[in-house]
């Protein structure tokens, strides 16, 4: 066991062999910039494989036992009227795997219909008073606050709103005013089309600014992990592989 | 000319990954280069200030909903309030809907920790990690309402007069999805005030709750991390010498600020470049 410790501790949690893990992966991952290859879909497998590891080890750390195992344990140990409860939802938990039988699948129907009733009973109430309060808020009076942004916003809020369903409004043809009103109408969905695309443009280079830090940070391992990476490219795409692959997206 | 709009249209795009590249990491190298500056939204002006706001010995709430695929974006939000909260004395509390984000909190407050400002910190006197609860936000809030301390199970001193979550002064939710609308929607019923931090994608899903007031406070994408790292360093009322110090360890999100500017303009210019060809072929093409 001591020997294993050691070797975790020379290995895995060693802090040199951490950051060049972090570049080989980040690196492998990027390599598919260039074109689909083995090195990114190890990355890709690898990351996905430690991800469901990882998450299933804590849910049955942090979930399953504290709230499922030990109060069972507790419950056989010392019964209390509550416990019926638990198991109860255990059972009906249970019937999910019903899922899995083509005969029997609908015993988990009466779990579902239990979701499905409590989701219904709590969301709508909700949404309903959430959309009252956004409704409520484009009631204002027009000059609580004069100035010319806040004043024209209203004009841009609900004429682009209606002008936005006329543009989906087929029932007449898009001529005259209503052409008109339509026109304006797709022009705004296409500046909201375009603010939430540029955010997202800006979220996903944020995203890539994480991993750039990295490697930015550790410029040796950054180095020759890429002339690494190059090299390998090469020799692959020149002497391995040279015919494209039905999920091999050629980049030009 | 001619020539060259056919060569632009062949241009093979791993260039522009490689320049985007290029003008992600060269900020990095050269940051004296790329030295700017910029205003503070008053969105996130506000969550400054509500949390500026708060004696000492008053209690803040942080949804800690995102995993490390989203920590370039909103871990240095959540570095920032943390600190915020442990100069003016505010307990935090800090809860973990997703399980695979609870390493990552407990990581960073105990970074936290090892710098020289926070090094008597103390875990279940000025903040505790709530950890994960397998239930859903209504469920937890209607629990915590009841009875806080027992929702999670947990003990420690910084429990003392919270019974509720009325007691708690402030929330803040981080996320990259849409997981703070489950809090938003509780808020009608039990009017608490709260503020986000979201990424740069899921932001403007929630400007409309601004406009309401349903939302106090929102930290927006990188830009709102360097916003507000800058906000609370100028704040701080430190020396020269301090100030650089603790720059030190309060620039991650600045310090991404000049990678995302110089990409942007990478992508403003091809932009600019795609629609000149387009609209000159339009053209060249009516003529003939």
């Amino acid at each position: 066991m001591d020997l294993i410790n050691t070797i975790i501790d020379n290995t895995i949690l060693n802090q040199t062999f951490q950051v060049w893990i972090s570049v080989l992966f980040t690196l492998m991952m990027l390599s598919f910039l260039f074109r689909d290859n083995p090195l990114y879909k190890l990355g890709e497998n690898t990351f996905l494989g430690i991800s469901l590891g990882y998450g299933w080890v804590r849910a049955w750390e942090i979930a399953i036992v504290p709230f499922l195992i030990r109060p069972i344990k507790d419950a056989y140990l010392d019964f209390q009227p509550y416990d019926i409860t638990l198991i109860f939802w255990l059972l009906m938990g249970s019937t999910m795997f019903f899922r899995f039988s083509k005969t029997k699948a609908w015993v988990a129907n009466y779990y579902f219909a239990f979701v499905f009733a409590y989701v219904a009973g709590y969301e709508i109430p909700v949404q309903v008073q959430n959309l009252f309060v956004q409704g409520a808020n484009m009631m204002k009076p027009l000059f609580e606050y004069p100035t010319f942004f806040e004043i024209s916003k209203w004009f841009v809020i609900i004429f682009g709103t209606f002008a936005g369903l006329m543009y989906f409004f087929f029932s007449k043809p898009h001529r005259g005013l209503l052409g008109k009103t339509a026109r304006i109408g797709i022009l705004i969905l296409m500046i909201n089309f375009g603010a939430s695309f540029g955010a997202t443009v800006m979220g996903r280079i944020a995203l890539f600014i994480g991993r750039a830090q990295v490697l930015a940070d550790n410029v040796v391992p950054s180095i020759i992990i890429t002339i690494s990476i190059t090299v390998y490219l090469i020799i692959y795409f020149k002497y391995i592989k040279k015919e494209p692959g039905l999920d091999d997206e050629l980049m030009h | 000319m001619d020539v060259l709009i056919s060569r632009l249209k062949k241009l093979d795009r791993r260039w522009i990954f490689l320049l985007i590249f290029l003008s992600c990491i060269i900020p990095f190298w050269i940051p004296s280069l790329f030295r700017q500056e910029f205003s503070t939204s008053k969105e996130t002006q506000r969550v400054y200030d509500i949390i500026n706001s708060l004696n000492e010995g008053d209690a803040i709430f942080i949804d800690w909903a995102f995993n490390p695929t989203l920590q370039a974006e909103l871990l240095p939000m959540a570095e920032q309030a943390i600190k915020q909260c442990f100069d003016k004395k505010i307990r935090v509390f800090i809860y973990y809907p997703d399980l695979t984000a609870i390493s990552l909190g407990e990581n960073l407050v105990e970074k936290i920790k090892k710098e020289p400002r926070y090094t008597e910190i103390e875990s279940g006197v000025d903040y505790i990690h709530l950890g994960y609860l397998p239930i859903g936000v209504d469920m937890m809030m209607f629990s915590m309402y009841s009875d806080f301390k027992s929702t999670f199970g947990k003990e420690g001193k910084i429990f003392k007069g919270i019974k509720t979550f009325d007691d708690i002064k402030y929330m803040m939710s981080f996320a990259g999805s849409a997981h703070p609308e489950y809090y938003i929607l509780l808020q009608r019923r039990f009017g608490f005030k709260m503020g986000v931090g979201v990424t740069a994608v899921t932001g403007p899903d929630f400007i409309p709750y601004l406009q309401t007031g349903q939302l106090d406070g929102m930290l927006f994408g990188l830009k709102g991390a360097a916003e507000y790292e800058n906000l609370r360093l100028k704040n701080l009322n430190l020396s020269t010498e301090e100030l650089n110090e603790e720059k030190k360890f309060n620039q991650q999100a600045n310090a991404g600020m000049a990678s995302l500017t110089l990409s942007h303009i990478i992508m403003f210019i091809f932009i600019g470049i795609g629609n000149l060809i387009y609209f000159y072929e339009r053209k060249f093409k009516k003529s003939n």
